[in-house]
C-alpha cells in the first residue's frame, strides 16, 4: 500500500516539507509513474522508439502503397517488362536475370527483386510479416515463460524438476539449428495438433518456432526471481490467509514480475525479429512467395556484386527497426532501474 | 591499467590492419602439369558402381571403361557409342536379345592385374548388390538380373563369360534398343572380381583408362592422375591425358568463379551455377575462356492430367500460351534456351517445326490464354504448384504461379526441402496437380526421355511420370520405338520427331527450357582444344595448358 | 565436489539423451521424408525402393531404428544418409575451422566487451559512453550476416584487403589463416561486443553504487585502485558466466550463419547444410556435441564463479 503524499517529488529527503500539513493525505508515485516519467525525459529513447513506431505504421501502409503508389502486388512478377527510368527505357530484369536498382519512381521506388517484383512494395508487406511474426512470437515466448516460470517457482519440486530439466533440453538445443530442423520439416507439412491446423507456409509456423525457442530465455530469470520471492513471508501470510494458489500466482507474484517482463518484452521483441530474419534467411521461415526482411536479404545475397540494393534495402530496414527496439528496450530498463540516478549524476 | 588496455588495443588494431593490408591476392601452388577444377558439389560417389550425379561421371568415365563407351569428341558426334574394353561394337541377334561381344586382348587394370571377361559379370553384380541408383537398368533388362538382386540366384544367368576365348554374351528379357547406351554407364564399366561389395569411394578399385582417381578426401578433394599402365593399354578412340586434375570441392559458387576469374583455379565446374552477378565481369574480362554449351536437358513443369484443372486440354493449352519463357530464362541467368517440345536439341527426335502455341522467344499470349481458360469453365480453379527450395528452381515456381493466377487460375505455392521434393511429388496419394521438374539425358536415346511420358512407368511411389500420362498412341508407338538398338537410332529419327510434335500438341507437360551450362576456364587451361562432351560435360583427357 | 561432478555429468547425458530423441523425432515427422526415397534415386522401382529401406533399417520400428543409430554414434560409425560419408570423421575435419573461428571470435569480444564496457561505466553519462552505447545497440541491431556480407562485399571483392571467404589451416600457413578468419571474427564478435560491454557497464554502474565501494573511496584509495582491485572482480563474473555459455554455443556451430556467408565449412556449415538435406545422422551428432559443450562449460563457468565469488556455494 503506497503512502499517500501530495507532493510529488523526487528529491533526496522529499522535498521541501515547510508546507506539509500532517492531516493532509500525501500521494506518492507508483513505481509505473516514475518509471514513466523517466522514460519521457529520455528523449533518445523516445526518438528510437518512434522511430520503430514509424516503421509499423509505415508497413502496415504497404496495401495502400502497393495499389496507389505502385500499381502492383508483392508477388506480381513483372520479369520482361521494362520500365521507363529518367527518360531511357530500361528491363525490369537483364537478360542475365540481374533486376533494376532504385529507380525513385513511383514503380520500383528501390528496384526490384530476382523476380522481378516491386521491392519497395515487398519491403513493406515483408515489414508487415516479420513484424506480425515478432509480436506473436513475443507474445507466446512471454505467455509460455510465465506460466513455465509460475509453475516451476511456485510449486517447486517435481513440477520445477520436469520442467526445468524440459527448458534445459530447449536452451542446450542451439536455437538457430532447432529453428530452423523445425522450420524445414513444419514447412514441408505444416503443424496438425488436432485442434489447431497450421498450413505450412502459415506465418504462424515461424512465429510459434520463434516462440518456442526463446522461452527459456525468460522463463529462467522469472523462475528465479519467484524463487527469491518465494522466500519473502508475503506468500506465506497469503495461504494463512487461505487464499487459492491461483489467486496466489496471479494476485500477488504476478505483479511483482511485471517490471521484469515490461523490461524484457522490447529485448524478446528485437530478438525474435532478428531470428525470424535468420530463420528466413536459411529458408527456414517464412515461406515463398510471402516476404520477409530476412528472405529478401537471402534472396539478394548472390546479387552482391551486381545488384547491393537486394540486400542492403531489407538489411538497413531491419536493422533501424531493431535499433528502435533496442534503443526504447534500453530505456525501458533504465527507467525500470532504481539506481539510474546515480548513473547520471556522476 | 587502462592505459596498458589501451595500449594493448592499439598494438592489435596495428597489427591486425597491417597484416590486411599486405594480403592481397591468393597464392596458386599447382605445379605446371596439374590443373585444378572447382566443383561446387561434391560426387555422389566416387565408387563406379555407386556414382550417380554428373560430377561422379566426369570423373568415372575417364578412370574406368565398359564394353562400350563414347567417342571423346564435340556435339553430336560425342553421342557416338565406340569399343571399349570390347574388341568391337556388339553383335546383336536378329531379335535384338543377344548381345555379344569380345573382350580385347592382353587388358590391364592400372595396378598391372590382367583384365577378364568374367571380370564383366562380376561388374554388374556388384553394382546391383550396391543399389546403384540405375540398377534398373539392368534388373529389368539382363535376363536373371532381378533374381540375382532378390538374393534366389548366386549370379545372372543371363550373362555368360568365357576368360579363355573372352566372348561375353547377354541375354536381354525383351529387345531394348537403348541396351548399348546401359554398358556404356560408369556402373558397367569392368572393376577386377572380388573387388569388396560395399562403398570404396574414398578407397578406389583399380580400372582401365587413361586415368585413376587417388587422395580422396571426402567432400573436399581428390586427384585424377594419368595412369602409368594406359600406356599398355592404349585403346583407340580414348586418349591419353595431358595433365593432371586436382579437384577441389567449394560449395560458395561465388568464391569458385572468383578464382577462376581470376586465374587462381582452372576450370568451374559446368554442371554450377555462374552467379549471374559476376557474368558482365566475366564477359568483359574473360570472354575468351568462357562460353555457354547446351546440354541435353529438359525443363518443364507438369499438369496433372488427372485432376482438374489440368485435366481439361483447354487449361493446358491456356498454360501454353501465357507461359513466357523468355522470363524463365532470365531467371536462370540467361543459361536456358526458351523452349517448347520435350526432347531437347542435341537429342535424336527433337522436331524441327515451329511450336504449336507461339514462339518461345516472343512476347506470351496472355490474352488468348485468359480467353481458353474462361471456355473452359475453371476460371477460379484453385491449382497447388510445388517447388524445390533452391535457386532458380524456386524462382520458377514463384513466377509460374504468379502466371496462372494472371490468367484466372488461383495458385498458390508449396516449397519444400530438395531432398524431398521428388519422391513428394512422385507419391501417387499426394497426386500434385502442377509443379517443377527436369530431366537430363541418362544417354543419347529419346526412350531415356520417354520413361516421364511412359504409362508403364507410373508407380504408387517414386513416380517419375508426374503428368500421369496415358495415352494410347504414345503407347503404340513406344513399343516399337524402344526396341531400336542405340546404332540405329538414326533410321527412326523422323519416327520420334513425329511423336514428340504429337505430344507437344496435346501440352501434357509445359516445357519451357533446355539447360546450357558455362565452359569457364582460367588463362593457362587452352580452351580452343578442351571437348565439351555432350554426355559427360569437360572431357579431362581433351585438356591442355596453352 | 564430487557430487557436484557427478549431479552435473548425469545432467548432461540426460540433455543429450533428450536432445537426440528430439531430433529423431523431429525429423521422423516430415511426410515422404523416408530417407529410403532419396536414396534410391529418381530411377528406382518400389522394389529397388524396398531393398534400400531394409539394407538400412528404416523398414525396422522407430525406437530400433534410434538404438542401432545411437550405437553407430558411439562406435564412431554412423554415416551420412546423403553422402554415406561418416559423420564423426566429416565433423573432426570441421571443428578445426569453428574452434578457429570461435575463440578468435571469442577473445576478440571478450577483450573488446571488457574494455567498452569498462569506459562507458567510467565514464557514464558522458560523451565517450554515448557513443559506445550507440554503437552497441548498432552491434546488437545488425544481423550479423548481413554485415558479413556486407563486409565481404566491400572489403574482400571491391577493396581486396581481405580474401574472399574459404578457411586456410593454421598449420599450412598461419597468415592464410588469420587473413582468412578476419572479416568472419569481426561480423561475429560485433553482436557480442555490444552485448557484453552493455552487461559489463550495467554490473560495473551496479557495483560503484555499492556500499563498500564508498567506504573504500572514503578510505582514500584512487578511483583507478578501487576499479581494479574491488569493481572489476565482482562485475567480470557474470560475464565470464557468459562467455563460457556463448564460447559452449559457438563451439556446437552457432555460428553457422557466418560460416556460411563466408564457405568456411565448419560444423556450423555442415548442419545448415544437412538440415536442408534432411540429414538426420550428422544433425543428430553435432546437436548433442553442442549440448555436450554447453553443459561442460557451463560446469566448468560454474567452478570458476564459486572460486572468485566464496559466497557462492556450488550446489
Amino acid at each position: 500500500m503506497a503512502i499517500e503524499r501530495t507532493i510529488e517529488s523526487e528529491l533526496p529527503g522529499g522535498g521541501p516539507p515547510a508546507s506539509v500539513d500532517s492531516r493532509r493525505t500525501v500521494a506518492g508515485i507508483g513505481p509505473y509513474r516514475l518509471a514513466w516519467r523517466r522514460l519521457r525525459r529520455n528523449r533518445v529513447a523516445l526518438a528510437f522508439g518512434g522511430l520503430f513506431v514509424a516503421m509499423v505504421i509505415l508497413c502496415l501502409l504497404a496495401p495502400v502503397y502497393a495499389r496507389d503508389v505502385a500499381h502492383t502486388t508483392p508477388d506480381a512478377n513483372h520479369i520482361t517488362e521494362q520500365v521507363k527510368v529518367g527518360g531511357k527505357i530500361v528491363e525490369v530484369l537483364s537478360p542475365s536475370g540481374i533486376p533494376i536498382g532504385p529507380t525513385w519512381h513511383s514503380r520500383f521506388f528501390l528496384g526490384a527483386d530476382q523476380n522481378g517484383r516491386d521491392v519497395a512494395v515487398r519491403l513493406l508487406y515483408g515489414g508487415r510479416n516479420s513484424l506480425f511474426i515478432g509480436a506473436v512470437a513475443t507474445l507466446i515466448t512471454m505467455v509460455l515463460a510465465v506460466i513455465v516460470g509460475l509453475l516451476s517457482g511456485y510449486f517447486r519440486g517435481p513440477v520445477d524438476g520436469v520442467l526445468s530439466r524440459a527448458m534445459d533440453v530447449i536452451w542446450a538445443y542451439p536455437a538457430l539449428l532447432l529453428g530452423v530442423a523445425l522450420g524445414v520439416v513444419l514447412a514441408v507439412g505444416g503443424l496438425n495438433l488436432g485442434v489447431i491446423e497450421i498450413q505450412g507456409n502459415s506465418l504462424m509456423v515461424p512465429a510459434v518456432i520463434v516462440g518456442v525457442v526463446y522461452v527459456p530465455y525468460v522463463a529462467k530469470p522469472l523462475r528465479g526471481q519467484i524463487l527469491g520471492l518465494r522466500e519473502k513471508e508475503f506468500i506465506d501470510a497469503a495461504r494463512a490467509q487461505g487464499l487459492g494458489h491461483l489467486q496466489i500466482m496471479f494476485g500477488e507474484v504476478l505483479p511483482n514480475l511485471a517490471s521484469t517482463i515490461i523490461v524484457l518484452v522490447p529485448l524478446m521483441l528485437a530478438n525474435s525479429i532478428l531470428l525470424e530474419a535468420s530463420l528466413s534467411f536459411l529458408g527456414a521461415g517464412v515461406q515463398p512467395p510471402n516476404p520477409s526482411w530476412g528472405t529478401m536479404i537471402g534472396d539478394g545475397i548472390r546479387f552482391i556484386p551486381a545488384a547491393i540494393h537486394t540486400t542492403l534495402v531489407p538489411g538497413i530496414m531491419l536493422m533501424l527497426t531493431v535499433l528502435g527496439v533496442n534503443v526504447l528496450g534500453d530505456g525501458v530498463r533504465d527507467a525500470f532501474d532504481p539506481r539510474a540516478r546515480i548513473r547520471v549524476e556522476r | 591499467m587502462l592505459k596498458s588496455l589501451r595500449l594493448l588495443v592499439a598494438v592489435l588494431l596495428t597489427v591486425t590492419l597491417a597484416g590486411a593490408l599486405s594480403a592481397c591476392g591468393s597464392s596458386s601452388k599447382s605445379s605446371s602439369s596439374t590443373v585444378t577444377n572447382l566443383m561446387g558439389t561434391a560426387p555422389d560417389y566416387l565408387d563406379p558402381g555407386l556414382g550417380y550425379t554428373t560430377q561422379a561421371a566426369e570423373a568415372d568415365w575417364i578412370a574406368y571403361t565398359g564394353l562400350l563407351t563414347y567417342a571423346h569428341a564435340n556435339g553430336e558426334a560425342g553421342t557416338k557409342l565406340i569399343p571399349g574394353v570390347a574388341q568391337t561394337l556388339p553383335t546383336i541377334s536378329s531379335d535384338g536379345k543377344t548381345y555379344t561381344f569380345t573382350l580385347r586382348k592382353g587388358l590391364i587394370y592400372s595396378n598391372g592385374a590382367p583384365v577378364k571377361a568374367s571380370d564383366f559379370a562380376y561388374t554388374i553384380q556388384r553394382s546391383i548388390k550396391l543399389n546403384w541408383g540405375g540398377k534398373s537398368f539392368f534388373t529389368e533388362n539382363i535376363a536373371g538380373a532381378e533374381a540375382f538382386d532378390k538374393g534366389t540366384a548366386k549370379s545372372i544367368s543371363g550373362i555368360k563369360a568365357e576368360d579363355t576365348t573372352g566372348k561375353i554374351t547377354i541375354e536381354l528379357l525383351a529387345p531394348y534398343g537403348a541396351f548399348a547406351n546401359v554398358l556404356a554407364f560408369p556402373a558397367a564399366a569392368l572393376v577386377p572380381t572380388g573387388t569388396a561389395i560395399s562403398n570404396l569411394s574414398n578407397n578406389l578399385p583399380p580400372g582401365v583408362g587413361p586415368y585413376e582417381i587417388t587422395n580422396v578426401v571426402p567432400n573436399q578433394s581428390f586427384s585424377v592422375v594419368k595412369s602409368p599402365n594406359w600406356s599398355k593399354d592404349k585403346i583407340p578412340g580414348i586418349p591419353a591425358g595431358h595433365v593432371n586434375v586436382d579437384v577441389k570441392i567449394i560449395s560458395n559458387t561465388q568464391s569458385e568463379a572468383q578464382q577462376v576469374l581470376n586465374n587462381s583455379a582452372d576450370a568451374f565446374d559446368w554442371a554450377d551455377t555462374l552467379p549471374a552477378a559476376l557474368l558482365p565481369q566475366i564477359q568483359s574480362q574473360a570472354s575468351a575462356r568462357y562460353s555457354k554449351n547446351p546440354t541435353v536437358s529438359t525443363f518443364y513443369f507438369f499438369l496433372n492430367t488427372k485432376v482438374a484443372p489440368f485435366n481439361n486440354q483447354q487449361v493446358r493449352e491456356a498454360v501454353m500460351y501465357a507461359l513466357d519463357r523468355r522470363a524463365l530464362s532470365r531467371l536462370d541467368s540467361g543459361f536456358q534456351t526458351p523452349a517448347c517440345f520435350f526432347l531437347p536439341v542435341g537429342m535424336i527426335g527433337h522436331p524441327r517445326g515451329a511450336c504449336p502455341f507461339g514462339d518461345p522467344n516472343a512476347a506470351p499470349n496472355l490474352a488468348k490464354a485468359k480467353e481458353l481458360i474462361q471456355k473452359s469453365g475453371l476460371a477460379g480453379a484453385s491449382v497447388t504448384v510445388w517447388g524445390e527450395t533452391r535457386q532458380p528452381r524456386r524462382e520458377y515456381v514463384d513466377y509460374f504461379a504468379s502466371v496462372l493466377n494472371s490468367i484466372g487460375l488461383k495458385a498458390t505455392e508449396k516449397i519444400i526441402a530438395d531432398a524431398t521434393y521428388f519422391p513428394t511429388v512422385g507419391n501417387l496419394k499426394l497426386n500434385p496437380q502442377a509443379g517443377f521438374a527436369d530431366w537430363n539425358q541418362d544417354f543419347p536415346n529419346p526412350s531415356d526421355f520417354y520413361l516421364l511420358l511412359n504409362a508403364k512407368s507410373i508407380q504408387e511411389t517414386n513416380n517419375q511420370n508426374f503428368s500421369l500420362v496415358e495415352d494410347p498412341h504414345i503407347q503404340s508407338e513406344l513399343a516399337v520405338l524402344d526396341k531400336v538398338p542405340s546404332t540405329n537410332l538414326q533410321s527412326v529419327a523422323k519416327r520420334w520427331e513425329a511423336l514428340d510434335e504429337y505430344v507437344a500438341k496435346k501440352a501434357y507437360v509445359a516445357v519451357f527450357g533446355y539447360e546450357e551450362v558455362p565452359k569457364f576456364f582460367s588463362q593457362r587451361l587452352n580452351f580452343g582444344t578442351a571437348i565439351f562432351h555432350p554426355v559427360y560435360g569437360n572431357d579431362w583427357t581433351s585438356w591442355q595448358l596453352k | 565436489m564430487a557430487t557436484f561432478i557427478v549431479r552435473r555429468l548425469a545432467s548432461m547425458l540426460g540433455v543429450m539423451f533428450a536432445i537426440s530423441v528430439l531430433t529423431f523425432l523431429i525429423f521422423q515427422a516430415i511426410p515422404n521424408g523416408d530417407p529410403a526415397l532419396r536414396l534410391a534415386g529418381r530411377l528406382a522401382t518400389p522394389q529397388q525402393i524396398e531393398d534400400v529401406r531394409k539394407q538400412w533399417g528404416f523398414d525396422k520400428p522407430i525406437y530400433v531404428q534410434y538404438a542401432k543409430t545411437m550405437e553407430k554414434v558411439f562406435d564412431g560409425e554412423v554415416i551420412s544418409y546423403s553422402q554415406q560419408q561418416n559423420v564423426e570423421s566429416e565433423i573432426w575435419r570441421d571443428l578445426p575451422v569453428t574452434v578457429s573461428l570461435a575463440l578468435g571470435a571469442g577473445v576478440l569480444f571478450l577483450a573488446f566487451g571488457i574494455l567498452f564496457g569498462l569506459m562507458s561505466a567510467v565514464r557514464a553519462g558522458r560523451f565517450t559512453d554515448r557513443a559506445l552505447t550507440v554503437l552497441a545497440m548498432f552491434g546488437i541491431s545488425m544481423p550479423a550476416f548481413f554485415l558479413g556480407a556486407v563486409m565481404e562485399y566491400y572489403l574482400a571483392y571491391k577493396a581486396g584487403i581481405f580474401p574472399i571467404g574459404g578457411y586456410v589451416k593454421l598449420t599450412s600457413d598461419p597468415w592464410g589463416w588469420l587473413t582468412h578468419l578476419i572479416m568472419p571474427w569481426v561480423s561475429l564478435a560485433i553482436l557480442y561486443v555490444g552485448i557484453y560491454s552493455r552487461v559489463l557497464r550495467s554490473n560495473t554502474l551496479d557495483t560503484l553504487g555499492e556500499d563498500y565501494v564508498r567506504t573504500a573511496r572514503a578510505k582514500g584509495l584512487s578511483r583507478r585502485e578501487v576499479l581494479v582491485h574491488h569493481v572489476l572482480r565482482n562485475s567480470l563474473i557474470p560475464v565470464i558466466t557468459l562467455w563460457g555459455l556463448d564460447l559452449a554455443a559457438l563451439f556446437g556451430g552457432a555460428a553457422l550463419l557466418i560460416e556460411t556467408v563466408f564457405n568456411l565449412h565448419g560444423v556450423g556449415q555442415y548442419a545448415a547444410e544437412s538440415i536442408g538435406r534432411l540429414d538426420v545422422p550428422p544433425i543428430l551428432v553435432i546437436t548433442m556435441l553442442t549440448a555436450f559443450f554447453v553443459v561442460v562449460l557451463g560446469a566448468v563457468t560454474d567452478v570458476v564463479y564459486a572460486v572468485l565469488d566464496p559466497r557462492i556455494r556450488l550446489n
